[in-house]
């Protein structure tokens, strides 16, 4: 195995997950996440050369995802993997608060999950994220200043009867 | 007492994370099938831009005649002769004809997709079977062809009666069950290396397909596991004929 290849195995396997798990955050469904994260790492390897020098190369992985997802719907109308052939209710895959949680975010505009997801998952701060996504420094400090105050009220669900006492 | 106090930004994104963290998630590919995925494509890249340098330069040298002798080429084994009535067995997968005309796909390996498109067709299922990373770029997905979006995810498979009648199994078993709500999700699908007894079973019904129209059957992205069955537009770049 060469240098190169060798680098970039352990560059995949040390991100795999935490890469996975960010863009299951902003697309909802493992299935899916898992499909995009697989093509964005196939192209990470086409381009290892460029991506190994990237300042967030994780990063680079994520956002690679979730434009793919974004242009596999445009191109093809949505496709799933063939799974189990069953339908698993939210239960299965969180309960209690988790699961309030998991829908919450689920229920975020996307600019929202998107910001809490890399924050969350690849530890970016805020400027990094703006240049990630090509945005203003100010606009993400918006969407994750909104992003939490929506998850916040689900996890106290009570605030407003408290605060307005 | 301001309830913000208590909760944090940095308390409620490490909640999120928690919650987030306890999905289960699929494992990760092998990493060599992820590197000769990207090298495969390369390969195609290259080898296109090799073609259309070579085009160009006929072209320009004005060698029109041995442009055309060379770019034909036949379109490959269209002319199929059945080989099998009601069952064929090979070791990567099984195509059986059950005896209300549906046809069962059980797919054990993902190997030789051109001999189950070629066994799927001699059935009269017209079809474009790849299980490469990529699906096969000249099909067009047919009207209601595919699974509508769900407008929140994860979304809820909304499979149309299209897909019902053609693929009878999976999308008959997908539907959301009653009085579900919109967070319905498929369960995790079988594992990157499926061990042998986790198989894989299309059901299809060919006379529910339109005249003009095959299935697609592809695998994921890292060629790990089945996409959902689709239908598409029958034509010779697609499922052959």
């Amino acid at each position: 195995m060469s240098n190169h290849q060798a680098e970039f195995s352990e560059f995949f396997q040390a991100s795999w997950e935490p890469c996975l798990r960010a863009v299951v955050a902003v697309v909802g469904s493992p299935q899916l996440a898992e499909d995009q994260v697989a093509e964005a790492f196939t192209k990470a390897w086409m381009s290892w050369r460029t991506v190994s020098h990237h300042p967030a190369p994780r990063a680079w992985v994520v956002r690679t995802a979730l434009n793919t997802g974004a242009s596999w719907w445009r191109r093809r109308g949505r496709e799933l993997p063939l799974a189990g052939h069953d339908v698993a209710a939210p239960g299965e895959l969180a309960s209690g608060l988790d699961a309030t949680l998991l829908t919450a975010i689920w229920r975020l505009p996307r600019r929202q999950r998107e910001v809490i997801a890399l924050r969350i998952f690849l530890d970016l701060d805020t400027d990094t994220i703006a240049r990630l996504m090509k945005i203003e420094a100010g606009t993400v400090r918006m969407h994750l200043s909104r992003g939490v105050a929506a998850l916040r009220r689900e996890l106290t669900p009570n605030e407003t009867t408290e605060a307005s006492r | 007492m301001n309830v913000h106090d208590e909760m944090s930004d940095a308390d409620v994104l490490r909640a999120a994370a928690g919650s987030l963290s306890k999905i289960p998630m699929p494992g990760a590919p092998d990493t060599a099938a992820i590197i000769t995925t990207g090298r495969a494509r390369r390969r195609r890249r290259m080898t296109g831009v090799m073609a259309g340098t070579a085009a160009v330069t006929v072209v320009v040298l004005g060698l029109s005649g041995a442009f055309a002798a060379t770019s034909h080429q036949p379109s490959g084994a269209t002319r199929h002769q059945p080989t099998h009535r009601g069952h064929a067995q090979l070791a990567a997968w099984t195509v059986t004809k059950l005896a209300d005309g549906n046809i069962s796909v059980r797919i054990n390996q993902f190997k030789d997709p051109a001999g189950l498109q070629r066994t799927l067709r001699a059935d009269g299922v017209r079809a474009s079977v790849t299980f490469a990373s990529q699906r096969n770029p000249a099909c067009r997905p047919y009207p209601g062809g595919t699974p509508a979006p769900g407008s929140v995810p994860p979304s809820p498979l909304r499979p149309s009666t299209l897909l019902k009648q053609v693929f009878p199994q999976p999308y008959r078993q997908l539907g959301p069950p009653p009085g579900a709500g919109p967070a319905q999700m498929v369960k995790a699908g079988p594992p990157a290396r499926p061990p042998s007894g986790n198989r894989t079973v299309i059901v299809i019904d060919p006379s529910a397909l339109p005249r003009n129209a095959g299935v697609q059957l592809a695998t994921n992205g890292a060629a790990a596991s089945l996409r959902l069955p689709v239908v598409v537009y029958a034509s010779p770049r697609c499922t052959g004929s």
